[in-house]
């Protein structure tokens, strides 16, 4: 698969952590994923700086985070109508999913080389990096890779952290004072977690690995001998009974 | 160390036996795959309850194999296997210590003198294997009274068509209620049906060192941080413990019940907190691992006796798997359409519908076209619920229509107004409907030959075939709820059957009855091949009724445990 320069490169295929989290999402899914994940095989273009000390202030001043904050706030501008991106805080909502939160790296990857997608088209339509662009012209350049499934894919996972900002308890970074909850006047539930209290810091069933090599090894053997054997099962061909 | 009683599983089935054992004096081991958690670690988190699933495995680690029926080009039916870390659907309902009954909504309906004796009220359908319970609902009754007391079951007994025989009172007032609730009593009265509260195992007053309900809005699917819900873990759990008898294992997943040669149970082998290999003694054994995972572990734990899995001799172990047939449906309540007082009571969060309809529990009309041909059929229950999870219901407000009607992303300004719009223009009252899965051949447990888990060993494959008879019942309810919603002015009133089964509510795979080669457990829930193995969570059922299963799992694992008692006294004397 050759690596993709664009958001309309004809060689795009919708990634698997989007079609996982349809299929979560509608839970009665089951069409079968097509093959592609060698799409996103290629290296971002950007590194991810977990250091937490760094400050969002000093991370939005240069890419990838430029470029996020300010395709959120063209999502969600400010207005009197209802709060902003900046208001609600989505870049640093983004920003706990990009290294706080265990995010899937497939889906980081994506988001990440929207960015450089994105920019890429800015220049060569208009010149310039998205962010310098006026209002109106960023509006156009959206509009117009949301005409692609790349681009409409990477806007609408974008959309989708613009709503957990929105709604998802303060301490993942987002929703200051209930800003989200108070706009859509939607009363939420008691007790919320705190920092130390989110879902990937409760406490689960510890990790348990097979201590004693030999029987791993053994297993993993076997079951690989029994995969040699086997025919492999087809994927269904038809159509589900219903 | 030697055990008197080693339960698998810490949830429904499991925490009744640990509570009475440990208080008549056994020394009771639970062993339970997934951590401890008290009140202090439940939130009222969509991310961590719906979005991320963070009280169950990672199905990559764990999981199931669903198989469905597919037509082929020709039409003819073929079963076809799938992973739930393909398809992203999981099977898992909360592995934690007191299991899924952490989770539960707890409508606590019991089952009516009826459900104990399907076959012979109704006889037998083409295409299931109905069977008549081997106990009575006479003898299951006192354990229901045991249930409302020692969980703690909130509520108030009406009259009503179809009340089923009660020795005593609820023990706690119904929890408080929202306006929809009164509305639901008149609309109901108007059309002639008869309105319920809905017996919820949430406490209204503090008691048994629990607190009362606190009335967050967040209650379905979400754990408990009051201690108001009757989990097996809040309720029965903490009390076994503070005996001195009960010792909980947390992160303890057991792959075997080993036998020896003669078939005797030799101890129950498990994987600790660090992946060691452990095994324990006790001298009575029970498994409660929730229908599919219960079925499982029989089936891995083959011997020398039992070649086929353990008690599996006849081959029935994972055979008739229930779910709860039915559906869900809505209608919708337009602010613009009602006045202020109106739109102030439906914006209410916080207390509880609490309102089921149980008219149609047994269906008698001529134009129902079920399969017994004199309009005579099993029905159900219906109930209605507010949904909460703002996120969820968030999704889909970005997407709108263009100019030439395709489906286009929408931002800015006007994904403001739709948000909006979405949130705060109308609210939506929901029923669920619940009625029988019909036991048949092609819903069953077994092994699957390729896909393990993370410890290697086979994953359940679970075979998902329903009856049509089961979409006949669920579109009857779903019709006269829909009358409901009509009566009470709602909009777009839609519902929707299927035959999908809704895996949060599971049961059968290890029968009881009376002939040993048609059943793997007696009336007493006792394997008929191995004296000291006793199954207590829904599996025992060989017909599910039409009410969420948890009420009547308690309820016989209560009873079990008397049977257990005096089994174990045997021992000692």
């Amino acid at each position: 698969m050759p690596t993709l320069t664009s958001f309309f490169d004809k060689n795009y295929q919708t990634p698997e952590f989007i079609k996982n989290k349809k299929t979560q999402q509608n839970r009665r899914h089951f069409l079968k994923s097509a093959a592609g994940m060698g799409a996103l095989a290629s290296l971002p273009t950007f590194n991810l700086s977990a250091k937490t000390q760094t400050s969002l202030t000093e991370l939005i001043k240069t890419d990838p985070w430029l470029t996020l904050d300010a395709t959120l706030e063209q999502l969600l501008p400010s207005s009197a109508t209802g709060p902003s991106a900046s208001e609600i805080r989505a870049t640093a909502y983004l920003y706990q999913v990009m290294t706080v939160q265990p995010t899937e790296q497939d889906e980081k990857e994506f988001i990440l080389k929207g960015v450089g997608w994105l920019n890429g088209y800015a220049n060569s339509e208009k010149s310039a990096n998205f962010v310098q662009l006026s209002f109106s012209d960023k509006e156009q350049l959206l509009r117009g890779i949301s005409q692609s499934t790349a681009g409409r894919n990477w806007l609408n996972t974008l959309l989708g952290y613009i709503f957990q900002a929105m709604l998802a308890p303060e301490s993942y970074g987002g929703n200051p004072d209930g800003i989200g909850y108070q706009w859509l006047e939607h009363q939420a539930g008691f007790p919320l977690p705190e920092e130390g209290q989110r879902y990937f810091e409760l406490p689960t069933r510890a990790r348990i690995d097979l201590i004693s090599r030999v029987d791993y090894d053994n297993k993993q053997k076997k079951s690989t001998d029994q995969h040699l054997v086997k025919i492999r099962k087809k994927s269904p061909q038809g159509t589900r009974k219903s | 160390m030697s055990y008197d009683i080693c339960i698998v599983g810490s949830g429904a089935g499991a925490s009744p036996i640990a509570h009475q054992l440990a208080q008549a004096g056994a020394k009771v081991l639970v062993l339970e795959k997934g951590p401890w958690l008290t009140e202090k670690e439940f939130f009222k988190d969509e991310l961590t309850i719906s979005i991320h699933d963070a009280y169950n495995p990672k199905l990559s680690d764990e999981q199931h194999v669903i198989e469905e029926e597919y037509l082929d080009e020709n039409d003819k039916p073929f079963w076809q296997g799938e992973k739930t870390s393909d398809s992203g659907w999981s099977w898992w309902n909360g592995n934690v210590v007191g299991g899924s009954s952490n989770f539960m909504s707890g409508y606590f309906h019991r089952l009516k003198p009826i459900d104990f004796r399907l076959k012979s009220e109704f006889g037998a359908i083409n295409g299931a294997n109905v069977a008549d319970w081997p106990i009575s609902y006479d003898e299951l009754e006192p354990y229901y009274a045991k249930v409302e007391r020692e969980v703690g079951v909130s509520g108030r007994v009406v009259e009503h068509p179809h009340q089923e025989p009660r020795s005593t009172d609820f023990p706690y007032p119904p929890i408080a209620e929202l306006p929809m609730s009164s509305w639901i009593d008149k609309a109901a009265k108007k059309i002639g049906y008869h309105a319920i509260p809905v017996p919820r195992a949430i406490l209204s007053e503090p008691a048994m060192g629990r607190r009362s309900c606190e009335y967050s809005g967040y209650c379905s699917s979400y754990g408990c941080a009051s201690g108001a819900k009757g989990s097996g873990r809040a309720a029965l759990l903490n009390h076994a413990v503070a005996t001195g008898n009960c010792t909980i294992k947390a992160n303890a997943k057991v792959y075997k019940i080993a036998t020896d040669k003669d078939g005797k149970i030799t101890a129950v082998h498990y994987y600790n907190s660090v992946g060691r290999k452990k095994s324990v003694n006790a001298k009575i054994y029970v498994v409660a691992c929730q229908a599919v995972e219960t079925s499982r572990l029989l089936l891995a734990s083959s011997g020398e006796k039992f070649p086929q899995g353990l008690a599996n001799n006849n081959g029935q172990v994972g055979k008739n798997l229930l779910f709860s047939g039915g559906g869900t449906g809505q209608g919708d309540f337009n602010f613009a359409d009602l006045p202020e007082q109106k739109v102030n009571e439906l914006k209410q969060v916080g207390p509880f519908i609490n309102r089921a309809l149980q008219d149609w529990y047994q269906i008698s009309d001529n134009s129902f076209t079920g399969a017994n041909k004199k309009g005579q059929a099993k029905g159900g229950t219906i109930d209605f619920l507010f949904h909460q999870n703002p996120i969820a219901r968030a999704r889909g407000t970005q997407w709108g229509l263009s100019k030439s009607g395709d489906e286009q992303l929408l931002w800015g300004e006007d994904l403001k107004q739709s948000l909006k719009t979405e949130f705060t223009s109308y609210k939506t009252l929901r029923f669920e409907v619940f009625n029988d899965w019909l036991p048949t051949d092609d819903c069953f447990v077994s092994l699957d030959n390729e896909v393990t888990d993370q410890w290697g060993d086979p994953v359940a494959k679970v075979r998902i075939g329903y009856h049509d008879h089961d979409l006949e019942v669920g579109e009857y309810l779903s019709k006269k709820a829909e009358k409901l919603l009509e009566a009470l002015g709602a909009k777009n009133v839609s519902s929707s059957v299927s035959g999908y089964p809704s895996t949060n509510l599971m049961a059968g795979g290890c029968r009881f009855g009376n002939d040993p080669k048609t059943s793997v457990l007696n009336k007493n829930c006792q394997a008929h091949e191995v004296d000291n193995l006793y199954v207590t969570d829904g599996s025992f059922m060989p017909t599910g009724g039409s009410v969420p299963y948890t009420f009547t799992i308690y309820a016989n694992a209560f009873r079990v445990a008397d049977k257990i008692e005096a089994h174990w006294l045997t021992l000692q004397s």
